[in-house]
């Protein structure tokens, strides 16, 4: 204890203090009690650091951009304490085939061991032709380092869904790893990017208790993602009341009220937004005036957009044409009417027509 | 043209059918407002809690939807029979014919009634399709009333997708019980116009006026 200690406080930019704080923010995360966090911290400083290969696809690295940013850790104390981080191709030093080797050296020398983490969708369409890595595509990388990784954390809604590449039509025929890997846990990090906090917590749990953390049934740890965001926003208080902003820039706007009226999914998205918020200035979307998008739901990008409005459109079936559910659903209304005052006028005219004999039965 | 007095629809068919009136004006008032709230009230802190009463009141409904629902499902079962599944259904010659003369009757094709006891088929057949909409209504809203609820969460899950996803069915679905209840007033007073036999007063005394000879 007392020496890794010391080895710790051997690197500048690392305190002893901060290491606890990270490792107590994880527990927070994660909802364990603070006789816990000695545990995580014995698991996070230990010698034998996990493994960690991280790759990149179909993505825009705005997952490791969020990580970038974290300050509980920061990527400094992540990948010089908690974890190994023997390939990540935004932040490795080794480029071209020094790159590919050690992904491959890493990935022998620990087969079965490491943590893989992948970023972003594999598109399969075209015999998946639409990324390639070094002359060989995505599916291939997947298919060879999936099988040996421990554990696979899907980061992002990408790589846990398909994300905005799946968007219809799909053209490349994104999937997410879910889809594509069987046979090795998985547990699914969605948003867009999803909280650095809810990755260390999940490392964290690995590492501390040898398993993933208990998932939904869309494979995200429950700890982040089992509570609605409507259920804990700061402005739920606004949606009982009735007090909701019109527009954008109104003076419900001004006053904070909420933002259902002008598109807000949070009543639709589970996600620990309103609690673990980003980037250390304990700010999310709905705190500084814009409705959540349901970025960690899957198929979002259909079913969340317009995301100014409450719901997706309506397809009308062989016309090509979508319009708002609740004027489609009026126009339908109204050709009902139409057709009852047709009919009822047709029955008028024909007795009209045929007299009043029939009455006489 | 002599009538008698035949007795058709049971008590608890009548309460099922009120309840149902009932709580789907009720339902889609309250639902309209959830979707898209009319009121907005600026003034802080005022005790009022208009998008809190109308949810308790939606849930109110929908629960008593939900009863009206299962009391259906028993009666197709255990009804009179009048009230049984089989009564409708195009599964007998008799009932196919139902079928086939009551469209022709209702497009003015022929004027040929069949004057049946209980429902006509193509009523009948319309009925099951709301019931099974029911269903999917029923278990939309149950999904997004406990979403953090194992058994709802893996039932809604698995039918709708995510929440988003089953709160636009939902939505949907209430479109069509609006046209259904606008198609059906309809053609009850029509019927009762066309073809007097107290069809109207029938949901509330159960009794219908039958010629002596059929």
């Amino acid at each position: 204890m007392q020496e890794q200690a010391s080895k710790i406080d051997m690197n500048p930019d690392i305190s002893r203090r901060g290491f606890i704080k990270s490792c107590t923010v994880a527990a927070a995360a994660l909802g364990l009690s603070e006789a816990m966090i000695p545990k995580l911290v014995e698991a996070a400083e230990s010698a034998q650091r996990p493994t960690v290969i991280w790759l990149h696809f179909q993505e825009c690295t705005g997952c490791t951009e969020s990580l970038l940013r974290g300050s509980h850790p920061d990527i400094g104390r992540l990948i010089l304490d908690i974890i190994s981080l023997d390939y990540h191709e935004t932040v490795m030093v080794p480029s071209g085939h020094q790159a590919e080797k050690s992904l491959h050296d890493s990935m022998e020398k620990n087969a079965g061991k490491f943590i893989l983490v992948v970023e972003g969708a594999i598109p399969t369409a075209d015999n998946g032709n639409f990324c390639k890595i070094s002359g060989r595509t995505a599916m291939d990388i997947l298919a060879e380092v999936a099988p040996k990784a421990a554990a696979i954390i899907a980061i992002g809604t990408c790589s846990s869904y398909g994300g905005i590449q799946a968007a219809d039509p799909n053209p490349t025929g994104a999937k997410g790893v879910r889809d594509l890997v069987s046979g090795v846990p998985i547990v699914n990090i969605p948003g867009c990017p999803p909280n650095p906090i809810t990755f260390l917590g999940t490392v964290l749990h690995f590492l501390t208790f040898k398993r993933l953390p208990n998932c939904d049934n869309l494979g995200r740890p429950l700890f982040a993602y089992g509570r609605r965001i409507h259920d804990h926003c700061e402005r739920r208080a606004h949606f009982d009341e009735g007090r909701f902003a019109e527009e954008f820039g109104d003076f419900g706007h001004k006053n904070g009220y909420c933002l259902y009226k002008v598109g807000c999914k949070g009543p639709e998205t589970f996600s620990n937004c309103p609690a673990a918020r980003f980037n250390d200035v304990d700010v999310w979307p709905v705190s500084v005036g814009h409705g959540c998008i349901g970025c960690t739901e899957p198929n979002f990008w259909d079913s969340m957009t317009p995301f100014y409005e409450r719901l997706p459109n309506v397809a009308i079936p062989g016309t090509g044409i979508i319009a708002d559910a609740d004027s489609a659903g009026m126009k339908i209304l109204g050709v009902a009417a139409a057709g009852a005052a047709i009919h009822a006028v047709v029955g008028i005219a024909k007795s009209k027509i045929k007299g009043k004999e029939k009455r006489e039965r | 043209m002599s009538y008698e007095i035949k007795n058709v629809w049971s008590v608890l068919l009548r309460l099922f059918h009120w309840s149902l009136v009932l709580s789907i004006v009720t339902l889609v008032v309250t639902g309209l407002y959830i979707n898209t709230p009319w009121t907005n009230t600026t003034l802080e802190g005022s005790v009022s809690f208009p998008m809190a009463t109308m949810r308790y009141i939606h849930f109110l409904a929908g629960y008593l939807f939900a009863a009206a629902v299962m009391v259906r499902l028993f009666l197709y079962i255990f009804g009179n029979r009048q009230e049984r599944i089989f009564d409708i259904l195009p599964v007998t010659p008799r009932n196919f014919k139902s079928l086939t003369t009551t469209l022709g009757y209702y497009s003015y094709l022929s004027d040929k009634h069949d004057e049946r006891l209980g429902h006509n088929v193509l009523a009948g057949i319309v009925y099951i399709v709301t019931f099974v909409a029911a269903l999917f209504q029923l278990s939309s809203g149950f999904y997004m009333l406990y979403p953090e609820a194992a058994f709802w969460q893996g039932l809604g899950g698995s039918i709708f997708g995510t929440q988003q996803e089953g709160r636009f069915l939902h939505h949907l679905l209430m479109w069509y019980f609006i046209l259904f209840a606008f198609v059906h007033v309809y053609l009850v007073v029509w019927n009762d116009l066309k073809s007097p036999e107290g069809l109207v007063s029938s949901m509330f005394n159960g009794k219908k006026f039958k010629h002596k000879n059929v």
